[in-house]
């Protein structure tokens, strides 16, 4: 079943010339784990915005083509109808805690409150949610108490309370320290495993290519590439994007090793073990 | 967590009393000695607050609000007494200045009042968390986002500040003088203002992102996490206050 379809999404930014999106156009699958990769400026950010609904229904600007999340259209539709079907968590742990609440558990339910859940149907969701996540110890902590990588597992948390189908991480991990970085991820791949269609933006390539089911390869905002991570980080041209393969991959590709089932690199620390292993042999 | 609140966690009898009751009874400490005629219905009053300031356990909190404002009180008697348009009957002279009865009790009146409002609010902010209040007032039917700005303020400056500071310790390695003579001072202030503005128009904007994505910004009705804090106490006590101040105004006006 497709989730996400995009046509043809153009977008421009009020007040600038040049297009931020150049014309996408993919879909994605209910359950997939989608890695968006690219250097900076090449359109990340404001395309995790764009499934939101924050591009352009909160810049404005120019906006073309159309995206499709779950039957709704998001360019015509209102940003917090979107926010049931999609939950987008942002870089800085900081900014996304609300600041009107004075504990962990209340901070979860504002978003419940601002869409008018019934009271007991709030507390289940925020349970649950607090335990996908593990945060149900910080429950009765100031959210402004916790440590850059509890905060962001809170910010998850917030947003998966509401019930979304589709979760968009626009760098989780990238202001985070790596212990925090890696509970994260592991409550990302935690989501993702219980069918939950997860889109992430993201830097730490290593990771990318592990838990991807497919890599977007974005450059100047247009997209070079939609394919899974072997496919994506075998290509020769990477540097010409931005993009640096895994360290493994790298290895592999130095020493000559490929897959010989697909021909290409290996992406993980165990698959390039498996190689070097059979190469050896 | 430093906040930027005077609210006093202690868990007693007048903490669990929700807030509207506790308006009201600001409105009654203001209304009855107003309406009322002489000292003693103030005086009443402010030993009530008191009494129920003490059951709350944060009578030793009030201490430095009366403190601070004893010396803008303190103006005021000085002044009355001295210069009362009404004064005829001379009380004591300190020196050349004569004190006068009718000012003096004028002022006296005043600084009653004064006190009545300082301990009545200080109920309010003393015993009751700051989200409790706005929460109420939301439900009474204060538009949600002038709530979530009230609330918000109250956790986001103190970030500020700890924002400043990290920026100000920045500035400071890199070689920047801080402190020493008022000029330092103020060249030292631009390079400082200008990363924390900065700096919080980026969180603004970021913030209004994330607020967003949680529906912030829904037209259906909202609602509360918390029940209605509900209860005998808390339907009586508002019940008794409006009784109150209607018979205080009532008798007023029959006399």
């Amino acid at each position: 079943m497709k989730k996400i379809t995009v046509s043809g999404l153009k977008y421009r930014y009020p007040l600038t010339e040049e297009l931020a999106l150049k014309g996408l156009s993919f879909e994605i699958e209910k359950g997939e784990f989608i890695g968006i990769i690219g250097q900076n400026l090449s359109g990340k950010s404001t395309l995790c915005q764009a499934l939101m609904g924050l591009v352009p229904h909160f810049y404005k600007g120019g906006y073309g083509g159309s995206v499709w999340v779950d039957g709704l259209e998001v360019g015509k539709a209102e940003i917090h109808e979107i926010a049931q079907k999609v939950g987008l968590v942002f870089q800085n742990p900081f900014t996304q805690v609300s600041g009107s609440k004075m504990t962990v558990f209340e901070e979860l339910a504002f978003g419940l409150e601002n869409l008018g859940v019934a009271r007991e149907d709030m507390a289940p969701r925020i349970e649950h949610a607090m335990e996908l996540l593990g945060i149900g110890r910080f429950r009765d902590r100031n959210p402004f108490d916790l440590s850059g990588g509890q905060m962001q597992r809170m910010a998850i948390a917030s947003v998966i309370a509401m019930e979304p189908e589709i979760i968009v991480l626009d760098e989780p991990t990238s202001q985070l320290d790596p212990q925090g970085a890696e509970d994260v991820f592991q409550a990302i791949e935690a989501l993702s495993r219980r069918g939950m269609t997860v889109i992430m933006a993201e830097h730490k390539i290593e990771k990318i290519a592990r838990y991807s089911d497919r890599v977007l390869l974005l450059h100047q905002g247009e997209m070079v590439a939609f394919d899974t991570p072997q496919q994506v980080f075998s290509r020769d041209d990477l540097e010409r994007y931005g993009v640096v393969p895994p360290v493994f991959a790298q290895v592999c590709k130095g020493m000559g090793i490929r897959n010989p089932a697909t021909g290409l690199y290996p992406m993980t620390l165990d698959e390039a073990c498996d190689q070097v292993v059979n190469w050896h042999e | 967590m430093k906040a930027l609140s005077l609210y006093q966690d202690r868990g007693t009898v007048v903490h669990r009393v929700d807030s509207r009751s506790k308006l009201l009874y600001i409105l009654s400490a203001i209304l009855i000695p107003a309406v009322l005629p002489g000292f003693m219905p103030g005086l009443a009053m402010l030993a009530l607050s008191i009494l129920i300031l003490a059951t709350g356990k944060v009578f030793g909190k009030v201490l430095p609000l009366v403190g601070f404002s004893l010396l803008i009180l303190a103006s005021i008697v000085l002044i009355q007494g001295l210069f009362y348009s009404g004064n005829k009957q001379l009380l004591f002279s300190l020196w050349r200045f004569g004190f006068y009865r009718e000012g003096l009790l004028f002022s006296g009146g005043i600084c009653l009042r004064v006190m009545n409002i300082l301990c009545a609010v200080s109920i309010l902010v003393l015993t009751t968390r700051p989200s409790d209040l706005i929460e109420s007032l939301v439900r009474l039917g204060l538009s949600p986002h002038l709530g979530y700005v009230l609330s918000s303020v109250l956790q986001i400056i103190p970030q500020m500040t700890a924002t400043m500071e990290t920026i100000t310790d920045a500035q400071r390695s890199r070689g920047m003088e801080t402190e020493g003579t008022l000029l330092v001072r103020m060249k030292a202030f631009l390079p400082l203002i200008g990363p924390v503005v900065m700096n919080s128009l980026v969180s603004t904007r970021e913030r209004s992102l994330a607020l967003e994505v949680r529906a912030f910004s829904a037209r259906s009705k909202k609602t509360f996490l918390n029940p209605p804090q509900g209860g005998t106490a808390n339907t009586v006590i508002p019940l008794v206050l409006l009784l109150a101040m209607a018979a205080a105004i009532v008798w007023r006006v029959m006399q």
